[in-house]
């Protein structure tokens, strides 16, 4: 369904953590560790914002183009499916079905303006097959959810709806496409985990706002553990390890 | 190209069947069980010329279609693409009629009007396919009776199929006049307001169609046959409004007081607001007592004003459909025992062209050796040269956003949406066997070609 999430292909074909944690074999065979193909793929969102905000579209454009992207590799192999093409691909098909179309032609051209490195070089036409191949590997489900369509209720709600709070929980939001939530977990509970992460960061106590709500606090507060885990480890991050994973990749 | 890609094996190409801009659309049979000789409508969607990929319509197409399923929607059972000539194939079950072709059947048959029961049972499996779309968000946009398929003898016989496209019409002009002369939609069945230059679509748009589509099933002709304006961008069409106020008469500020915010009711104030018609009303047009059920419906579906016109989900709850006859599943066989049972004639089939588009004088070649792509159908599909044409048209469309409802924690059950979500009765129409159903197919019921059920599971 094009507008309710329990019964579209979305809801249908969420993962399980174990299911999205598998490196394809291809990929194994060139040394990729689980850690690298995480990485890689939590680095590829870089791209995919910095390019967005280019060709200005919307975040929601971005969040799509995250969620295909990581639905691709739970099927596909980074070997097979460059990252650095798959990236602003998944961007431009995402315009599409977000109906902000951004032409092939703009994107290559800012591409080539962000990068001097060849690994980028890519041309139209490496776009609109990759665009296919694409289409092909996510069986043609398009329609995802997200976040922060629930967002703006939820902290309204909860009586949170001030600038400073809407802003952190959006970021929170736009960070968690860092992971791999939103293939894991129904869209509301991502949000909810935000929210609850940002009233624990801000020291505002929500207990009896979230009891009240029907939802499985263990899994809201499982995400929200995630997502401090990850701004934990995400500090360590360098460069060179990033590098590192890329150069795996080196046919 | 030369090779053919390995899906196009699993079926036999029939003929071409319709042509849009955007592309063609093609009959072909499935070869192998579980479903050989079902029959399948191929859309096939060109790369774009401007080198940007595949169309914009097409992705939100299949987006759209493959997250609905409905009795009364077209079933789109596979995707293919072809990565050689980076084209794009929408594989549909096949309907054999569409409301357009049995509209002219009894047309040129002259005297001879629908069956009540037949109008009827069109209709509400027309507005429960509607109400389906609806409730999700999903705004038609272009209903017209060429687009609203009925399904052939077979398990689903005269059931109602809600279609993006004409699928019928063999075409003479080539594509490329086609692309000339633009997107031909027709706009017969176009609500005033959009006539008038609203820019948001609502689902009464939707409505208003379906009004129109009612009124001509009762009478056989267009109910507002204007004269489109061409070489204009511009939404406003001056005839096809002076026909609806011939019968309708003018719009008022009292009665639809948004009307005053359309931008050409102001601007054409001399034309629109200009003259007045005397005697106008629906009843001069509709051979309806204006005291039945059935010309309150259609009256309701006419209503100018978007905000009070009726909606599908109130439409398919009206007296109209709980008098009798009652509708039912097959609208094309009465329930009435005696009724005489219209043998509607099959669609034209082009069996000269290949699924290229390219047409040849000699019969297509095969796809595998010893299986030839043409031929194969049962008689009625002779090379056809009727030449009426008629466009594809723009399909099914997103509604805008600001109409989609959040999910929300207290609609886990879902929207229901089911085959007849007002509860209607429905008396299944096939309670006798007729002299039809000699061609039935072999291939047991109920066991479509669809995706295998998408398990949560890795693919």
């Amino acid at each position: 369904m094009a507008a309710n999430f329990w019964n579209s292909s979305h809801y249908k074909q969420l993962f399980d953590q174990e299911e999205v944690d598998v490196v394809h074999p291809l990929d194994k065979d060139k040394g990729i560790t689980l850690e690298d193909f995480k990485l890689i793929k939590m680095h590829m969102v870089i791209p995919i914002c910095k390019l967005a905000q280019q060709v200005k579209v919307r975040q929601r454009v971005v969040a799509t183009a995250v969620t295909y992207m990581r639905r691709l590799y739970t099927r596909k192999s980074m070997s097979e499916y460059d990252p650095r093409l798959v990236a602003p691909t998944c961007l431009y098909l995402a315009s599409k079905a977000e109906e902000s179309t951004v032409q092939a032609r703009l994107l290559v051209y800012c591409i080539k303006k962000m990068y001097s490195d060849d690994k980028y070089r890519y041309e139209i036409k490496d776009i609109l097959e990759m665009e296919m191949k694409i289409l092909e590997a996510l069986n043609y489900y398009l329609v995802v959810f997200h976040p922060y369509r629930s967002l703006p209720q939820f902290l309204q709600d909860a009586g949170m709806n001030d600038i400073s709070m809407t802003q952190l929980t959006w970021g929170l939001v736009n960070d968690t496409y860092r992971m791999d939530l939103i293939l894991i977990h129904p869209p509301h509970l991502i949000a909810l985990a935000c929210i609850y992460t940002a009233s624990v960061y801000r020291e505002k106590d929500k207990t009896a706002w979230f009891e009240e709500l029907r939802v499985d606090m263990n899994v809201v507060k499982n995400i929200a553990m995630e997502i401090l885990d990850f701004y934990e480890s995400h500090r360590l991050i360098t460069d060179e390890r990033i590098n590192a994973a890329f150069n795996k990749l080196k046919p | 190209m030369g090779e053919k890609p390995e899906w196009l094996q699993q079926y036999n190409l029939i003929g071409k069947i319709g042509e849009g801009t955007y592309g063609l659309v093609f009959l072909a049979k499935t070869k192998s069980p579980p479903n050989c000789g079902k029959s399948i409508a191929i859309k096939k969607f060109k790369q774009s010329k401007d080198g940007d990929g595949v169309s914009p319509t097409a992705i939100r197409e299949i987006m759209l279609l493959r997250e609905i399923t409905h009795e009364n929607v077209v079933k789109l059972v596979n995707v293919h693409i072809n990565h050689n000539d980076m084209s794009l194939y929408l594989a549909f079950d096949y309907a054999e009629h569409d409301l357009y072709e049995i509209i002219r059947h009894h047309r040129d048959k002259g005297n001879n009007m629908i069956n009540q029961y037949t109008v009827k049972s069109l209709l509400w499996q027309l507005l429960n396919g509607l109400n389906y779309l609806h409730s999700n968000w999903i705004i038609h946009r272009d209903l017209k009776p060429s687009n609203i398929l009925v399904m052939g003898e077979g398990e689903e016989h005269g059931v109602v199929k809600i279609a993006d496209f004409g699928l019928a019409r063999i075409y003479q002009a080539p594509l490329k006049t086609l692309f000339d002369n633009g997107v031909v939609v027709t706009i017969w069945y176009r609500a005033p307001e959009l006539l008038l230059g609203a820019k948001h679509y609502t689902s009464a748009v939707d409505m208003w169609a379906v009004g129109c589509i009612f009124a001509e099933l009762l009478t056989l002709k267009p109910l507002f046959q204007g004269a489109e304006a061409k070489s204009t961008s511009n939404p406003f069409q001056l005839d096809q409004l002076d026909k609806i106020f011939k019968v309708l008469g003018h719009p008022t500020i009292e009665k639809w007081p948004t009307l005053a915010s359309l931008p050409h009711w102001h601007n054409d104030v001399s034309h629109i607001q200009g003259h007045k018609y005397e005697n106008t009303g629906l009843h001069g047009a509709v051979p309806l007592s204006t005291k039945s059920a059935s010309f309150d419906l259609l009256s309701k579906m006419l209503e100018y004003d978007p905000r009070k016109r009726i909606t599908a989900a109130q439409a398919i709850e009206h007296d109209y459909f709980r008098s009798e006859p009652l509708p039912g599943r097959n609208a094309l066989v009465p329930s009435q025992p005696g009724e005489k049972v219209i043998n509607y004639p099959t669609r034209p089939v082009d069996t000269n062209t290949d699924f290229e588009g390219t047409t040849s004088l000699q019969p297509p070649q095969p796809v595998t050796s010893g299986n030839a792509i043409s031929g194969g159908m049962p008689g009625a599909h002779g090379i056809n040269s009727r030449s009426a044409s008629r466009p594809m048209s723009m399909g099914v469309q997103r509604m805008q956003s600001q109409g989609m409802a959040a999910y929300n924690l207290t609609s886990q059950a879902g929207m229901g949406g089911g085959m007849n979500p007002g509860n209607i009765p429905m008396p299944r129409g096939v309670a006798q066997p007729h002299q039809q159903h000699h061609l039935r197919r072999k291939d047991p019921p109920g066991t479509g070609t669809g995706y295998p059920p998408q398990q949560k599971s890795r693919r």
